[in-house]
């Protein structure tokens, strides 16, 4: 184990690192130029770029040390790469009591659904190296996906609070209430995906493809492969929208039909309430 | 049909001939609707309401075995809190059938949280609501809210026509209104032809109509006001007004009307219970609460 880490950790480690200063020089000069316009994102960008870099790096030993891995270490890598896309998909909603499993759930849900179709369907092998990378390129876009519905539909459901309640009075189901803003929650995850497959070839040629020409694949079934790789993201992302959205409409309404996600009376979580209770300095 | 819910035919009732068959008006509306070629009858507030009692009870079906003097609306040690913050202290009163309570008190003194709990659109932390003597908690929330209706602050109304608008309650419980049961209710609030207007071209008057048609469409025993012409002018407040008032006493309905318009109160109510923070003052006639207002 210790002589596969070893021995990916050639002089080519040096070009990266030397590529990767370059590309964290470049995101400081934008960085930079945002910030005459007072836009200010420096140390959310210092963040992001050394968790990225770190994470890259651990994720590229973790891969060394695994490579030959069966299945089961491939699903269980995959398994915590959900948990994490799952933390960061909840973050969205932090005011929304159980917003990490409803999270998790919807992504296990799509990116598993889509991941145990390709395999079964041998459209993936359960080769480490070629399972965790396409299986994350899936669980991170399911993870925007459930991001993105989770905030259009929170933003909907507290912008037309009002609309929701006249519903309610008159008798109309829950469901009924906020059907507009499931709709358009769940649509609004799946465009940036739609706008993918529409473009692809046109705009842009995904590295998947570029990776297998790279390795002498032909480029067709590069090309149909890159496809069959962005539809599943498609179907992914949709499941994972989908679901995310209806387990919040369930938890926006109380057993008594009455809406609890509203301004103001969002659930804070309990570090939050913790951090509230105690005395501040005067 | 149930005698708790208004059946279709009283519906209907709402245009101007139910009046003749002997519902109750004020006097003040039994003067405008005379003007609007209505026969009515001439009633007195301290009187209550008179007229052919006997016919209004009978076409209010009144099941034998029910207490006749049992409260419409009542509620019982009413509370809610959130965190710890106080917005409905204990509040135990009775509205009686046919009967105008108008709740008034300053800002942020829980007049419409206690209208949402009558509602059950929040939960109540402490006590209940009864509704004809039965808890209203043993009724599934979309029968309490169609018996219940409420009309907000702001019309709120959906985007579309005002007759999907007006259809959207009964809908709710598999009924479809008929294009003319649409008709006759907006002629009723003065809105005739408007079935097909869009929601959006509507003036803050007419859509505060239509918001209350919409809600009558149900058929509701008892209507809860929150404040229903605070975002209007004077006249079209007064129009409203007028209207509300006209209906609930032409079907006979309880009301619960939110204002912080004591001169509103005085126009409307038959009582008056005065909030703050979160408690109640006094309840009383109307014209003794409010004397000094």
């Amino acid at each position: 184990m210790i002589a596969e880490l070893l021995n990916s950790l050639n002089g080519d480690i040096v070009m990266g690192l030397a590529q990767a200063a370059g590309a964290i020089a470049l995101c400081a000069a934008v960085v930079l130029l945002c910030g005459r316009f007072a836009v200010h994102v420096e140390r959310e960008t210092a963040i992001s770029v050394a968790r990225g870099l770190v994470q890259m790096v651990f994720v590229g030993m973790v891969l060394a040390v695994l490579l030959h891995g069966n299945l089961l270490e491939g699903a269980l890598i995959l398994l915590a790469m959900t948990f994490a896309a799952a933390v960061t998909a909840s973050r969205r909603a932090r005011d929304i009591k159980g917003s990490l499993p409803l999270s998790f759930y919807a992504i296990a849900a799509g990116a598993g659904i889509v991941i145990a179709g390709m395999l079964a369907t041998r459209a993936l092998t359960s080769d480490i190296a070629v399972l965790v990378p396409v299986g994350s390129m899936i669980i991170a876009n399911a993870m925007n996906a459930c991001a993105q519905s989770i905030e259009r539909f929170r933003a909907d459901i507290i912008a037309y609070v009002g609309q929701i309640e006249a519903g309610l009075t008159l008798g109309a189901d829950p469901a009924v209430t906020v059907a507009p803003y499931v709709q358009s929650a769940v649509y609004a995850s799946l465009l940036p995906r739609l706008d993918m497959l529409k473009s692809l070839g046109l705009v842009w040629i995904p590295g998947v493809m570029a990776g297998m020409m790279v390795s002498g694949a032909s480029p067709v079934y590069a090309g149909i492969y890159q496809f069959v790789i962005v539809a599943m993201i498609l179907a992914a992302s949709g499941i994972a929208g989908l679901i995310v959205t209806l387990l919040m409409r369930a938890h926006a309404f109380s057993a008594a039909a009455q809406l609890t996600l509203r301004p103001g009376e969002q659930h804070q979580p309990p570090l939050y309430r913790l951090a509230q209770s105690m005395p501040r300095a005067s | 049909m149930p005698w708790v819910r208004n059946s279709w035919p009283r519906l209907i009732s709402l245009q101007p001939e139910g009046v003749a068959r002997g519902c109750p008006l004020p006097t003040k509306m039994a003067q405008s609707t005379k003007k609007k070629n209505m026969s009515a009858v001439t009633i007195t507030r301290s009187t209550g309401y008179i007229g052919d009692a006997a016919s209004s009870e009978a076409t209010w079906d009144r099941p034998a075995g029910l207490a006749h003097q049992a409260p419409a609306l009542e509620t019982e040690c009413l509370s809610r809190s959130i965190a710890e913050r106080i917005l409905v202290s204990d509040i135990s009163v009775q509205v009686q059938l046919g009967e105008v309570l108008a709740v008034v008190g300053p800002s942020g003194a829980g007049k419409s949280s206690f209208l949402r709990l009558l509602n059950r659109l929040d939960e109540p932390t402490g006590g209940t609501v009864r509704l004809n003597g039965q808890d209203y908690r043993e009724l599934a929330p979309r029968e309490l809210r169609r018996r219940v209706g409420m009309v907000m602050q702001a019309a709120y109304l959906f985007p579309g026509t005002v007759a999907a608008n007006v259809a959207f309650g009964p809908a709710q419980c598999g009924e479809r209104l008929a294009p003319e049961q649409i008709a006759i209710l907006l002629q009723r609030v003065g809105l005739p032809g408007y079935q097909e207007r869009d929601v959006s071209n509507l003036s803050g008057g007419e859509a505060q109509r239509v918001s209350i048609v919409r809600t009558l469409a149900n058929a509701p025993e008892a209507l809860l006001l929150d404040e229903p012409t605070s975002a209007l002018d004077d006249i079209s407040a007064r129009g409203i007004e007028d209207l509300v008032l006209s209906i609930i006493h032409e079907r006979r309905m309880t009301c619960v009307i939110v204002t912080h318009n004591t001169a509103q109160a005085h126009r409307i109510a038959d009582r008056t219970m005065i909030l703050e923070a979160g408690k109640l003052v006094t309840i009383g006639l109307t014209k003794e609460v409010l004397r000094d207002c």
